[in-house]
């Protein structure tokens, strides 16, 4: 099969907008992106060192009241969001066990940038308390003050750094 | 005010199944917009295809004025929204290098997912990421007492940006379309000029027609104004509070004499204690929601008197209009049955003193129906005129 287009980029932002304004609606919430790994570890932590992990101030919050802390609607939408991701790969014939990178890198540094970078934005995501899902975009859409700091600062890091990495996306 | 909306669920597995089926829609439209590709996302920095930034704030547009208009239209209650709470240094630093974070792996967070499960190993291995990069923050938290203070630094709880830059929701809003707009003009102008050095990352060699996505920028920024206007038009509820200010029985005494006509009483207690009397004229409103409808017939800056048993400052209701000038009677009816009914012996021989007492008594006789005092003073009061006289007294308690 041949793989499709992508969508026009402003029919997909009235798509993405409706979907957040019904998230809105229906749970009283915005779309997230990183509760997962930080909520995965709460759990891990919960059972090998519970005093430690109620101590901690990331980990603390994620475990007050007892209940599993994977039980969570950002943990389940994130969940919907792999299915969503997968089903739109497979549907517009994008599906392929593949490796994406610029023309002038080899596919070792690409994996080893995304690790890192991956390392990166799971710092900050702990330290911002969410990412461009939960704060940029939920955030932004609720005029939050935070979220348009963030939003603006995830603008200006990655082009301050863009001249670093330009040899692996151009 | 209560809305409809957020919904409210009766038990939490209902409200995790709304999760699943969101976060399906939110990844199948990234996957579509292309955000599943590292090289899309990545050129977003390199000019050269700036769909990250014109489908997030395509997105952020729509949410935000279909949000704020359903707000404005009362059907949605916002204090049961769920907003960031605002840490400004955290965010500040923590988005910073998030930025970095994306740049190097050419992967968001919610996008990793989206790419990982297109079968980008890439995206894999950024999502694998992800979880070592949580652990170093949560374990470098304990043990460097910096970092547990940028943490929580700059906690200004939850702050929205009308709040902080003092402008109304909806002027900020229709100033953020129309940046947003010139953006979306901008971004497209970029575009053209970078892409004649590279072209924009598709997967097939399928480009959507440069003409199509102007119409589509423009058309889309000019529907959001108008959606934005409408959302504009109708006043946004104002949260104020009012408090209402005291008044004195006797104060109200003279002012229900006189046939004040843009004075309302109204008795704030149960049924069973009005039933043991009640200021003359007033208007039984136990139930405050059901005295709604005839506090809107009345004019602006007309003065309304709540009062209780025994005088504690009223919360008056947030629907309650706010062009009404709102007291509460100090003491409450006890303050009313101790200063306006109840006859006084005057304490001094001075002239003015008496003078008062014979006042009060006179009013106590006119309100309990009960005959005047006699008194050294006993010159009729002109302020109570016949015809005025006659209608409370019908009425009287």
């Amino acid at each position: 099969m041949k793989p499709k287009s992508y969508w026009n980029p402003y029919l997909a932002g009235i798509v993405l907008g409706l979907v957040l304004l019904g998230s809105f609606l229906i749970a009283g919430q915005g779309l997230g992106g990183s509760a997962l790994p930080k909520r995965t570890i709460a759990l891990v932590g919960s059972k090998v060192a519970p005093e430690a992990s109620a101590a901690n101030p990331v980990l603390g919050g994620y475990l007050e009241d007892d209940s599993n802390p994977l039980k969570n609607w950002i943990v389940v939408e994130m969940i919907g969001v792999m299915m969503g991701g997968f089903i739109g790969a497979v549907s517009a014939g994008r599906f392929k066990a593949t490796v994406e990178k610029g023309p002038r890198t080899t596919t070792k540094t690409r994996l080893v940038y995304a690790l890192i970078g991956g390392i990166i934005m799971g710092f900050a995501a702990g330290l911002a308390r969410g990412c461009t899902s939960g704060q940029a975009l939920s955030g932004g859409a609720l005029l939050a003050t935070g979220s348009w700091a963030f939003m603006l600062m995830v603008f200006a890091g990655g082009y301050t750094f863009a001249y670093f990495m330009r040899r692996q996306w151009t | 005010m209560s809305g409809l909306f957020p919904l409210e669920f009766l038990n939490e597995e209902a409200h995790l199944l709304t999760g699943i089926l969101m976060g399906f829609f939110f990844g199948f439209t990234l996957e579509r917009a292309g955000f599943g590709n590292a090289r899309k996302l990545a050129a977003q920095f390199y000019f050269h295809d700036m769909a990250v930034f014109k489908v997030m704030f395509t997105a952020i547009l729509v949410a935000m004025v279909g949000l704020y208009s359903l707000v404005a239209m009362g059907v949605v209650d916002m204090s049961r929204m769920w907003i960031n709470p605002t840490f400004i240094w955290a965010q500040v630093i923590g988005g910073f290098l998030l930025g970095v974070g994306f740049i190097v792996s050419g992967l968001c967070p919610g996008t990793s997912m989206v790419s990982m499960f297109s079968g980008r190993i890439d995206g894999l291995v950024a999502f694998l990421g992800m979880f070592i990069g949580s652990f170093v923050f949560i374990v470098s938290i304990d043990w460097f007492p910096s970092l547990a203070r940028l943490y929580v630094a700059g906690s200004m709880g939850t702050s929205t940006l009308p709040d902080v830059l003092g402008v109304s929701a909806p002027v900020l809003i229709l100033g953020i379309v129309v940046m947003a707009g010139l953006g979306m003009i901008g971004a497209e102008v970029v575009e053209r000029i970078f892409q004649k050095r590279r072209q924009a990352v598709e997967l097939t060699p399928a480009p959507t027609p440069r003409a199509r996505n102007w119409k589509f920028a423009l058309t889309g920024s000019l529907a959001m104004l108008v959606v934005g206007a409408i959302a504009a038009s109708p006043a946004p509820p104002v949260v104020a509070s009012v408090e209402p200010v005291a008044i004195e029985p006797l104060s109200l005494a003279e002012d229900l004499i006189a046939g004040d006509p843009n004075l309302m009483v109204l008795d704030l207690r149960s049924a069973t204690m009005t039933e043991n009397g009640m200021v003359p004229d007033a208007l039984p409103a136990a139930d405050r929601a059901a005295a709604l409808p005839y506090l809107q017939t009345l004019a602006p800056d007309t003065r309304v008197v709540v009062y209780d048993e025994v005088g504690i400052r009223p919360e008056i209701p947030q629907d309650w209009p706010r062009t009404l000038r709102y007291y509460f009677l100090a003491g409450g009816f006890e303050g009313w049955r101790t200063g306006v009914l109840t006859p006084v012996e005057p304490a001094s021989y001075d002239l003015e003193h008496r003078e008062q007492v014979a006042r009060q008594n006179q009013i106590a006789a006119f309100f309990s129906g009960a005959a005047v005092q006699s008194s050294a003073v006993s010159a009729p009061p002109p302020v109570i005129s016949s015809g005025g006289a006659k209608k409370k007294k019908n009425r009287g308690c």
